[in-house]
């Protein structure tokens, strides 16, 4: 009764009948690659943990050099659910940048790119960069060893670019040196930029699904089944991969809370058998197969070139990929698409193993 | 509209003054925020002046570290006694790097690079020695300066 009132109410503000007819007509397309549909979903129902366990954090975390260690022990040891809630965050990057890397690959295989849909692959990619640059900003905001090495090397690689590698490697570190106002900059993109570059563009990127709807991968566009309704059946489905994904979340965040290793000191040496994040892992192993030096250049700016001028490359793919924009099959992209994705698993189980 | 006379029709005339004055106050803006975004650089010392007691007795083949800026130093000294100071960061990565005296050899854990006890880059991935200093000893003091810096010690 109540409700009804409340919705009348509302509905003579605002037209709800018509958001029920934009949902009403939703429809989602039905085939053997259905799958990859739910992983966008995933990753933005991810990403709405990451913000509201954030929030939480930013209450008691300390960006001082001087207290951020311990602000993070603190938060870990004596605040109530502390713990639980740095590992959520902690495991909830984890699998927020595998499911997106997941939605990337399946996009990038099925060719979702393809003309319409170019503008969803340059947000999308926007989304990649930025949620690599969560991932190392809110890692480095613990302050220990490790991150402070990682954040070194990280930030130094960056340098490693031709021309414009100098200015932005001062202004990541706010310096010539990892320093506090690295620590500080480094918060203000986690809390601040970041965040808000992600609703925009989360925002453009959700907004052109509904305009263009689902891609259909040209191999399905003959075996279609019957299209589903949005709302309830792929919504209810949508629910169902959320649940699946918050109950690995909160299990990864039980039984392996998140670490913390001795304070940061810039004078110490490198701490022994060092890695970087996962997802870092294949710029890490692609980085060691470049030697110090190929003949007059130093060898770790042709591996950052390298592996900037493949980024790039699937940054254009969309542009690049005419065959499947034209509605044709592109083998060519698929084999491309297969190498990146073998080369990127590869490197990242050598990486874990060595 | 456009009036005989006039050489452009109101409408360019607004959107040039609105559009001009959007493109001036956006460049100055602009320009004004990127020099504010991009910190002022300090840069690393020239020289630094340490206590000569503190560093020429250590043992032999052991070291000694020392602030260079935000980072390490060493101060080694070789078996046959001769010293040399180093920059204690890998040329590779920037980590800082350890000195192994079981080998004589100084190690980087980032990437498994290794510099011989005169900093030259002898194994793994690292482009070039590790960066060298000049160590001149006056009175009492330790002075430890870049290759080729010129300094001024205050007269005690």
């Amino acid at each position: 009764m109540i409700s009804r009132r409340l919705e009348g109410w509302i509905g003579e503000r605002y037209d709800i009948e018509g958001l029920r007819r934009i949902l009403r007509a939703k429809y989602v397309p039905s085939h053997r690659f259905e799958a990859s549909y739910f992983t966008g979903g995933l990753t933005l129902f991810l990403l709405v943990i990451q913000f509201l366990t954030g929030m939480g954090l930013a209450l008691y975390y300390i960006p001082h050099s001087e207290y951020a260690h311990k602000s993070i022990v603190d938060i870990m040891t004596k605040l109530n659910m502390g713990w639980f809630f740095r590992s959520l965050h902690h495991w909830g990057a984890q699998l927020t940048i595998a499911s997106l890397f997941i939605h990337f690959f399946a996009n990038l295989l099925l060719k979702a790119y393809r003309k319409p849909r170019e503008l969803l692959w340059v947000t999308g990619f926007i989304m990649i960069a930025v949620l690599v640059f969560f991932g190392l900003s809110g890692y480095f905001l613990i302050w220990d060893q490790r991150a402070f090495t990682a954040v070194r090397v990280a930030t130094g690689g960056a340098g490693s670019l031709p021309l414009i590698g100098g200015p932005i490697k001062i202004f990541l570190r706010g310096g010539i040196d990892v320093t506090q106002e690295t620590l500080t900059r480094f918060y203000a993109f986690h809390v601040s930029v970041l965040p808000m570059i992600s609703l925009i563009i989360i925002g453009l990127h959700v907004l052109l699904v509904q305009v263009h709807g689902m891609s259909v991968p040209i191999s399905q566009k003959d075996r279609e089944g019957r299209p589903q309704p949005f709302f309830p059946n792929v919504f209810y489905k949508d629910l169902i991969v959320w649940l699946l994904g918050i109950g690995v979340l909160v299990t990864l965040a039980v039984i392996f809370p998140a670490a913390i290793g001795m304070k940061a000191d810039p004078m110490a040496p490198a701490p022994e058998n060092i890695k970087p994040e996962w997802y870092f892992l294949f710029l890490f192993q692609t980085l060691k197969l470049f030697p110090g030096r190929i003949s007059v250049f130093n060898g770790e700016t042709i591996a950052i070139t390298v592996i900037s001028l493949a980024v790039l490359f699937v940054f254009l793919v969309p542009f690049l990929d005419k065959r499947s924009s034209a509605g044709k099959p592109s083998p060519v992209f698929t084999y491309i698409a297969v190498s990146y994705l073998v080369y990127f698993v590869a490197m990242t189980v050598i990486g874990f193993l060595d | 509209m456009k009036l005989d006379y006039s050489l452009v029709s109101r409408r360019t005339f607004l959107n040039t003054l609105f559009g001009g004055w959007l493109i001036a106050v956006a460049s100055g803006g602009i320009y004004a925020f990127l020099r504010f975004i991009f910190p002022t650089v300090g840069k690393e010392p020239d020289f630094l002046v340490l206590n000569k007691a503190d560093f020429l007795d250590i043992p032999t083949n052991t070291v000694k570290a020392f602030a260079w800026g935000g980072k390490p130093g060493f101060f080694l000294k070789k078996d046959d006694g001769t010293m040399l100071a180093l920059k204690g960061v890998c040329t590779h990565m920037e980590c800082n790097i350890s000195y192994r005296p079981d080998v004589k050899k100084f190690y980087c854990a980032c990437h498994k690079g290794w510099f011989d006890d005169n900093g030259r880059n002898v194994e793994g991935p690292p482009p070039k020695p590790l960066e060298s200093f000049d160590i001149v000893i006056t009175g009492q003091k330790l002075v430890i300066a870049k290759k080729g810096a010129k300094f001024d010690l205050p007269k005690a």
